[in-house]
């Protein structure tokens, strides 16, 4: 092997990344060259210079702050909740609105892309019917809260049906809707009752809009614009309940 | 199979959390702020943790919330991709035992590394001081293991360059 081989492994050579052959290949070069032997040792010695650095631990009123903060959440079993709970506890400390922001369209992204999943396979729903007493007994026993759903096809938005979909790790209802082709899926989840929480984005061409009603989180998506679905929106948060 | 909990599976990591938190970030406050927003992410993330590297795992997290708020002050993150070759063999004539001469000099070793840019700097940090695998550093980084050991290897000699005894002006004739 020569120098400038070396010279390229002699990183992954310190770091006992190399392979049996590789590493006896700079081995046997390192016994016949100064040179390369004298800068593994140079980054042998940094090594040592690095790691004795102070390694500073968590001050202990922030490992209680994580510890303590998290409790109120831990309780609560819905993801939903679980978010604006987060949302909540970091608005309270100044300067942190690009945390709520961030901790919501993550949710939001994820709502998303489980409407588009379900779309793109063909699965959108495991009940399906356009009659609401036949789709709310559906979920019974499947989930720990029972997800209102409204007829609203008389105006225009008819019932397609439910399934039970995933949104960071834990169960929601997903109620199918449509409006002309446009499928609209609202995810609902139990909320806590007392976080207050709005949220709406539009990305991609889709439409998000959140809010929390009577203890119950409802996170609807769609590609229908924008004018329609706040119409949908008003309905339903006006006959869901 | 029981279910394990947050405090028996991510809060022993909470060290290595904030002293990478610490070396990103390059001040108390800030490793705090970021070490606690990482916290309340992996707690919501919990469920879906598979990995049994938990370690690895929130450390990821924590660098995420890192370039969050880095992104969210428009701060542009430095990168060093395109200046290749600046660096490239600047260790050449610097032999060990000069750097051994440091040893006593831990302040300058923690400047040495300060000043390095960001995507050097916390390689090495996982590297030497978390002991990560290449693998695992590519994981949590998220670029290919060939771009952690090239990082690795230009961040070192970086370092090498900025130790040697008459180098504290950073001119490197």
């Amino acid at each position: 092997m020569r120098c400038d081989e070396t010279t390229r492994l002699i990183d992954a050579y310190i770091d006992g990344e190399l392979s049996a052959s590789d590493a006896s290949a700079v081995g046997g070069h390192v016994d016949a060259c100064v040179h390369c032997l004298r800068r593994i040792q140079a980054r042998e010695v940094l090594g040592e210079l690095i790691r004795a650095l102070p390694y500073v631990a968590a001050p202990e009123h922030l490992r209680t702050t994580i510890v303590d903060r998290r409790r109120p959440i831990r309780s609560l079993t819905h993801w939903a909740s679980a978010a604006m709970v987060v949302v909540a506890a970091a608005g309270g400390a100044g300067g942190r609105a690009w945390w709520q922001t961030h901790i919501a369209s993550m949710v939001a992204e994820q709502v998303m892309t489980r409407h588009v999943h379900a779309l793109a396979t063909q699965h959108l729903v495991d009940v399906r019917s356009s009659d609401q007493h036949t789709v709310k007994p559906w979920f019974q026993g499947k989930l720990d809260f029972a997800p209102p759903i409204a007829d609203l096809a008389d105006a225009g938005f008819p019932l397609i049906g439910g399934r039970i979909d995933t949104i960071a790790g834990r169960p929601v209802a997903a109620v199918v809707y449509e409006r002309r082709l446009h499928v609209i899926t609202a995810f609902v989840s139990a909320a806590d009752e007392d976080v207050p929480a709005e949220y709406e984005r539009t990305v991609r061409g889709f439409h998000e809009k959140h809010w929390v009603q009577q203890g119950i989180c409802f996170w609807i998506v769609s590609d229908l614009n924008a004018q329609e679905l706040t119409d949908f929106v008003e309905l339903l948060r006006a006959r869901a309940m | 199979m029981f279910r394990r909990s947050f405090e028996d599976v991510v809060v022993p990591h909470l060290d290595a959390a904030f002293n990478y938190a610490r070396w990103l970030a390059r001040n108390d406050a800030d490793a705090e702020d970021i070490v606690q927003d990482a916290a309340l992410r992996a707690f919501r993330f919990f469920p879906s943790l598979r990995s049994d590297n938990a370690r690895s795992w929130l450390l990821t997290i924590v660098r995420n919330a890192w370039y969050a708020r880095v992104a969210n002050r428009q701060h542009t993150v430095a990168s060093t991709e395109y200046d290749d070759m600046a660096d490239r063999r600047a260790d050449d004539q610097i032999g060990p035992e000069e750097l051994l001469i440091q040893r006593e000099q831990v302040d300058r070793v923690q400047r040495a590394v300060e000043q390095l840019p960001d995507d050097f700097r916390e390689v090495i940090v996982l590297r030497e001081l978390e002991g990560f695998s290449y693998k695992e550093i590519a994981r949590i980084v998220g670029v290919p293991i060939g771009t952690v050991m090239s990082r690795l290897a230009r961040a070192r000699e970086r370092l090498i360059a900025l130790l040697r005894p008459a180098a504290s002006t950073g001119d490197a004739t």
